[in-house]
């Protein structure tokens, strides 16, 4: 199957690693890739897990995406917040959620958190570091509420509430100060909302709008751009160019439909009931 | 000077109405010494796909080939053409296989996709040089004008622009972009992909 | 036996499970498998090596997800599943894979399809087929109760019967089991692809519960 398959399975292709590492020593530094400021927060309610992002994805001092998503799925009832080298949360939380189905679909029944994180954790200590994600995880499953914070080298903590990010200094200030044990749904949203908020406003690698999800026993509810503080106005005017202004040299006209050719089928209209 | 400025050049993509336009500058470089004034970065993939490849020249040409090769595959294999949504996800993990030793490129696509109705929609998708992917609503923008494109771009792009028109738009941003970068310029190329043609113009730039 | 049938708006597979004795914990017996949300699979022979060639489907299905994210076509996994079990037969130190396998699945290009696979490696569509005991019988009965546009509902019903002809014992929930799969209409089509709620397309091939078993064997 691998050999007759184009695509190949997991595992990481180092070919490029000697010309490159040649390059680097002729004096031309290697690109670093891209890394993502961030906010990214959870925190337990009384009946369930809210977790929190901001929607900005930054390459060095420039705003790549104003509405990027930073929560992953990884099963129905567990998600996955994303601080860090942005491809590498993609690519981890992707690779944790398949694994999670095959195991789903292996074992018959509901994966637990603490699976997704033990899998998550083992994986980037393998990669000692070298993979730049640092996640916040959170889910239900049979044992209840379950909240991770995943650091890049495999460490991981569990809390009742959690920052992470650039701008997790300045959640985590809202967290300590308002978080109190059992919060109800709303009050636990607005909490989360809040320190997502001071991230935006605080924290530079942080901006646009807040994401937030929440699970509980048997729902989740994405809640995408829940809060749009930075909304782009309404342009002053607009800067439509009369057609000519520009000047071109050669125009090649490439048709996609060579001929068409319609037959009238005769007779009555159509019956639209 | 970073590997992604040694031969320098860059690409944008834009959404329309029902139309999607991919410019790139023509310049390859050797650093500050400029070789050619036709250097394509960007691709057809399918009829309605195109990928720009701005970048380490010599990635463009490998990744170009191997694009090539993988979309061929996935053709005779599955026996139908790959949808931009679908290929936007190919180079995506074609690239994070190199996260460790990456290949210099920021691929920028541009395209028209079916829909289950079976019209067309537009898609403009921009990924890093290890493969993170950005689907954004208005355009995407790579290379070493970049900065610059952005801050035009974001000046006169506008939602719902016809084919007509998204073309002089693309073109202003690009054209006035590149005029600020000394490693990209020396001409430039629009495709402008609408649901029943291809438009390719070669437009008049600065030629220092 | 097992069999399949194609209707208009989706597919339904059935098979009988019967266990070699009453002292066995029929909750472990499964003959239906989900090998990704569009895609399930019915066998007939070997156990054992049907769960290794569904671990594979499954990997399989995984490595396309990762690649292209999206689950792979019908035809796809089906071919690949194929490739797995020809390269059994010309492979030394090996045996073919001792089943037949049905695989029914749902994909945007070719809507709802169903294949067989022998363990020759050879695969082949149909509209509606059975295989293991009793196949010619139910062939026949399938091929004077089918017509082009027949619903799921009433394909589900038609299959039920003719898996009632020469079942042996009492059919139950418990000595049966049906996987349908669901053609999603456009709006949810369009909704997978940029993201739903969930985060994921919905899944168009599922195993009915013993619950909705029983319903329809009450109908």
């Amino acid at each position: 199957m691998a050999a007759a398959s184009v695509y190949s399975s997991t595992g990481f292709d180092f070919s490029n690693l000697t010309r490159n590492n040649f390059l680097s020593e002729k004096g031309l530094p290697l690109p670093k890739a891209t890394s993502t400021g961030t906010t990214i927060v959870g925190c337990i309610f009384e009946d369930g897990i809210i977790l929190g992002a901001d929607t900005r994805a930054t390459e060095g001092p420039i705003v790549a995406d104003k509405n990027c998503e930073k929560i992953h799925y990884i099963t129905d009832s567990i998600r996955c917040c994303g601080a860090g080298t942005a491809a590498d949360t993609e690519f981890v939380t992707n690779l944790i959620s398949s694994n999670m189905e095959m195991h789903t679909l292996t074992h018959g029944r509901k994966p637990r958190v603490v699976t997704a994180m033990t899998m998550l954790k083992q994986y980037l200590f393998r990669h000692q570091g070298h993979v730049g994600a640092a996640l916040v995880l959170g889910g239900v499953d049979s044992t209840g509420p379950n909240l991770f914070t995943i650091a890049p080298h495999g460490s991981t903590d569990k809390l009742p509430y959690v920052t992470m990010g650039s701008g997790s200094l300045a959640a985590m200030a809202v967290f300590e100060s308002h978080w109190r044990a059992n919060m109800s749904r709303a009050d636990a949203l607005q909490l989360v909302k809040d320190a997502i908020s001071a991230g935006i406003f605080n924290d530079l690698g942080s901006g646009s709008n807040v994401d937030a999800c929440i699970i509980t026993t048997n729902h989740t509810e994405m809640l995408r751009n829940v809060e749009m503080p930075n909304e782009r106005v309404q342009k002053e005017r607009t800067y439509v160019f009369p057609k000519g202004t520009t000047a071109w040299k050669k125009e090649d006209i490439k048709k996609l439909v060579l001929s068409e050719e319609v037959t009238p089928i005769g007779g009555e209209a159509m019956d639209t009931d | 000077m970073s590997i992604m400025e040694y031969n320098g050049g860059s690409v944008i993509a834009m959404v329309g109405k029902d139309c999607v336009a991919i410019a790139s500058d023509l310049r390859l470089g050797n650093q500050a010494l400029g070789i050619s004034s036709n250097f394509q970065k960007i691709f057809p993939v399918t009829d309605r796909i195109y990928l720009g490849l701005p970048g380490l020249a010599t990635d463009v040409t490998t990744l170009r080939e191997t694009f090539r090769y993988r979309v061929n595959m996935y053709t005779i294999k599955e026996e139908r053409e790959i949808e931009p949504e679908t290929f936007a996800h190919l180079v995506s993990s074609t690239l994070y296989e190199r996260r460790f030793g990456p290949y210099f490129i920021e691929p920028v696509m541009a395209g028209l996709s079916r829909s289950a109705t079976g019209g067309f929609k537009p898609f403009i998708a921009a990924t890093d040089l290890i493969g993170c992917l950005n689907f954004a609503k208005d355009f995407v923008v790579a290379g070493t004008a970049s900065s610059k494109l952005y801050g035009v771009a974001e000046g006169l792009w506008e939602p719902n622009l016809e084919a007509e028109q998204l073309f002089e738009t693309i073109s202003q941003t690009m054209l006035n972009a590149v005029d600020r970068d000394a490693y990209s310029g020396w001409g430039v190329v629009v495709h402008v992909i609408e649901k029943d043609k291809v438009t390719t113009r070669t437009l008049k730039g600065r030629m220092d | 036996m097992i069999l399949l049938l194609l209707a208009s708006n989706g597919i339904v597979i059935a098979t009988e499970k019967k266990s070699p004795s009453i002292l066995v914990d029929d909750s472990m017996l499964e003959k239906v498998a989900v090998v990704c949300p569009n895609i399930g699979i019915v066998y007939s022979g070997m156990g054992p090596d049907f769960r290794v060639l569904i671990t594979r489907a499954r990997k399989s299905a995984q490595a396309y997800w990762k690649m292209y994210g999206e689950y792979p076509p019908t035809r796809v996994l089906t071919q690949e599943i194929a490739n797995v079990m020809q390269q059994a037969t010309q492979s030394g130190g090996v045996r073919p894979y001792g089943v037949s396998l049905l695989v029914a699945g749902w994909d945007i290009t070719r809507g709802p399809t169903l294949y067989q696979v022998d363990p020759s490696g050879s695969f082949w569509a149909w509209k509606a087929s059975a295989i293991g005991k009793n196949m010619v019988n139910a062939k026949t009965f399938l091929e004077k109760r089918y017509n082009d546009d027949i619903s799921l509902e009433d394909a589900i019903h038609t299959a039920l019967l003719t898996l009632k002809e020469g079942f042996e014992g009492q059919m139950t929930e418990k000595t049966i089991e049906l996987g349908v799969v669901t053609v999603p209409t456009p709006a949810e089509i369009e909704e997978g692809r940029t993201g739903s709620a969930t985060g994921r397309p919905k899944p168009t091939f599922r195993k009915l519960t013993e619950e909705e078993v029983r319903d329809y064997l009450a109908l």
